[in-house]
């Protein structure tokens, strides 16, 4: 039985990515996801890992360099971080489209201006329209799981995308917490090893990415659209067969924390779920009937599953931590799609959003107690007010 | 029948927390005492004055810029206050006029911060 | 919410960054073996890659679950630990500590010397000086390990060991016999233990 370790995201990151038996890792330096590719630098150097490490002279360089390692049927290792993200952008169109299922691991950073590099979640939430997987963890237990979860996912026969792993940086990147590793006979049984499709072959040529008709576009995006329905049926069996292997307890798309009978619910993702978490504690124990569900996907949104989930709540605070300037309520970007999965219930629940923890600033309890305040103001008025509320200005 | 739609609140920065337009800064164009690196050092260069030539070597090879040749009264000046302590003024002065010496042994010449930047 | 105890440890950039990580992990494994619970790791606003800076390490413990996790500075701490004299010169190192708190300098320098450059001393209980560099003679051990990455050359070579020594004795927050499974230089960490001089302030 493996043994518990203190351990940072970024260690489990590496750790999983060393699990999972990557072949290519493409580095570029950008805090504070840097030190992923530091951990699997050692790893490789040291033998451990039998990967080949590349340089990436810029991020647009890395991805391009995991997008060819992908095509010609390696399992492919990126990641990073803040403006580095929005400089591959380019990138991130293809090789969802071309079906190359490598696998990005994110440590969030805010975006430039100016050089912050606290966390937001901006930087992988405005790549949230080209076509990857995408989904957020609350620990580094949760960053190794995910690793893992998601090359089992992305490069199932059904789906072939590739996936961004997400995690706040600094605060789960950087601050250690308890990790069991799985052992290799584990992960062997949960991960197959990569059978790529139509891969860059010098036996059988084949062209990727070739000019198309007009007339090809549209059912070639109908087709993407199709795997995204696919993509679901078959995270839940990876999830089972994780919690199954593992001996985790992992809800596939939603974490539900006293759902059940709650009046106010908190919808949040990432590392401040945990304070959430204990401020749900706290607010039960005075009175307030409070919940909370934590997204562990963004891409493919659990739409229904969070109709049912909040469906019967009162008023739904969305707490963000990314940005999404002139957007619809002007605030973040979660809010518009956890209300559209409520608008066709017969019941909706007043829906509200705030924006905390920006810029990498912790959230105190005392702001999920104001929050709180806000929501029950909302129920008794029975009446949204504002769209969003900025905590602490 | 037009039901009255939420609104989008306001937002307030309070002015302690303001930041410039756009995180433009105005640039320092001599000194600037917002980084003040004398806190830095754990020895501080000594110098004799009958062993200095003035050959303003020393002047010349601080990344700092802490040493300042005074015409009137003819002798090299150290600036305390921007200091790093990384003795080439040491390793370079030809006549070895410099001498390194640890920073406890002086009771001033540390600007003392509230919080490291 | 059980107490947190909070123990700042400042250091240098470059030169002694993995000195002073190495003392918050070996105080953090040596409570968790204690069955406290304990946080340990950099500032991350500290940038710790500018040789000779002044950069701070932490380590919170509890006797319960640490509710809340994600902080970017002791506030208020209890313990701090200077892993070299020169920085009780040019920062305020006592910033925010209540009264009766400890303070550890590695030094072989007197007391009372140091005092002198300590203009908040009354906020002292304890104030205490180890001759690390003394002990081991090495000051830098390697240049790993900085931003969450691994350190290579195992943990409590250097200066760290004879500091945690002196630690465990003035506050007696850590066990000596847990250190001596955790460094790597045993002999260090008990000459620290033994060589480390108390005064009592205020």
């Amino acid at each position: 039985m493996a043994k518990e370790q203190m351990m940072t995201g970024c260690r489990a990151a590496a750790e999983g990515a060393k699990a999972a038996e990557v072949e290519v890792i493409c580095s570029y330096p950008i805090r504070p996801y840097t030190a992923i590719m530091m951990e699997l630098a050692k790893m490789v150097a040291n033998g451990e890992l039998n990967a080949e490490f590349v340089h990436g002279e810029g991020e647009h360089a890395q991805l391009s360099v995991t997008l060819g390692a992908s095509a010609s049927g390696a399992r492919a290792f990126t990641g990073s971080s803040g403006v580095g993200v929005t400089y591959a952008m380019e990138v991130y169109s293809p090789m969802a489209g071309g079906r190359y299922p490598a696998q990005m691991s994110i440590a969030d950073r805010t975006l430039d201006p100016p050089g912050d590099f606290g966390s937001e979640h901006t930087d992988a939430m405005s790549t949230r329209d080209q076509g990857w997987l995408l989904g957020w963890a609350c620990s580094p237990q949760e960053v190794y799981d995910n690793t893992l979860i998601n090359y089992r996912v992305g490069e199932d026969h059904r789906v072939m995308l590739p996936q961004m792993v997400c995690q706040d940086g600094y605060f789960i990147s950087h601050i250690p917490d308890k990790v069991t590793l799985g052992d290799r006979s584990q992960v062997k049984e949960f991960l197959p090893p990569y059978r790529p499709i139509g891969p860059l072959s010098l036996t059988h040529p084949v062209s990727h990415g070739p000019q198309i008709r007009p007339d090809q576009g549209a059912p070639m995006d109908a087709m993407r659209a199709q795997t995204f329905l696919a993509v679901p049926k078959v995270i839940e069996e990876a999830t089972a067969d994780f919690n199954r292997i593992f001996g985790r307890n992992y809800d596939p798309f939603l974490e539900q924390y006293k759902l059940g009978d709650a009046e106010i619910a908190f919808c949040i993702m990432g590392a401040h779920a945990n304070t959430c978490r204990t401020s749900v504690d706290r607010l039960r124990k005075k009175g307030v009937k409070a919940g909370m569900a934590r997204l562990r996907w963004v891409r493919p949104w659990p739409t229904h599953q969070l109709a049912n989930a909040l469906g019967h709540v009162k008023a739904v605070g969305v707490v963000e931590t990314s940005t999404s300037y002139g957007g619809a309520m002007r605030g973040g970007n979660l809010i518009h799609e956890v209300r559209a999965s409520l608008y066709d219930l017969d019941k909706r629940p007043l829906v509200t959003s705030f924006m905390a923890g920006l810029g990498g600033e912790t959230i105190w309890p005392a702001d999920f107690d104001y929050m709180a305040k806000v929501l029950a103001e909302m129920v008794k008025e029975k009446k949204t007010k504002n769209y969003v509320y900025w905590i602490g200005m | 029948m037009a039901k009255e739609l939420p609104g989008y609140g306001t937002i307030n920065v309070p002015k302690d927390r303001e930041v410039p337009f756009g995180a433009v800064t105005p640039a320092p164009v001599c000194t600037q005492n917002l980084f003040q690196t004398s806190n830095w050092r754990i020895v501080r260069p000594v110098k004799d004055d009958e062993k200095c030539t003035r050959c303003l070597i020393c002047y010349l090879s601080c990344p700092d810029a802490c040493w300042i040749y005074q015409e009137k009264e003819d002798v090299m000046e150290w600036v305390a206050g921007f200091c790093k302590g990384c003795q080439i003024c040491i390793n370079e002065c030809p006549t070895g006029a410099l001498t390194a010496a640890p920073e406890l042994d002086f009771p001033d010449g540390v600007i003392r911060l509230e919080k490291p930047f | 919410m059980a107490k947190v105890h909070e123990i700042t440890v400042w250091a240098r950039g470059v030169i002694m960054d993995k000195e002073g990580r190495d003392v918050i992990n070996i105080f953090a494994k040596a409570a968790q073996m204690d069955g406290k619970h304990a946080q340990a790791f950099d500032n991350y606003e500290d940038l710790p890659d500018r040789v000779l800076v002044t950069v701070r390490k932490y380590v919170r413990l509890s006797d319960k679950e640490i509710e809340h996790k994600y902080v970017y500075t002791n506030d208020q701490p209890e313990v701090v630990v200077i892993a070299e004299a020169t920085i009780v010169k040019g920062i305020d190192i006592l910033r925010g500590m209540k009264k009766g708190g400890t303070l550890i300098i590695n030094t072989n320098r007197s007391i009372d010397s140091m005092l002198k450059f300590i203009p908040n001393a009354k906020l002292l209980g304890t104030i205490a000086t180890v001759d690390a560099d003394g002990i081991t003679g090495v000051r830098t051990v390697d240049f790993s390990g900085s931003e969450g990455g691994v350190d290579t050359s195992g943990i409590g070579k250097g200066i760290a060991a004879p500091l945690c020594g002196a630690i465990a004795k003035v506050t007696g927050l850590i066990k000596k016999e847990h250190l001596a499974k955790i460094v790597s230089d045993v002999s260090g960490m008990e000459r620290g233990y033994k060589g480390v001089k108390v005064k009592k302030l205020n």
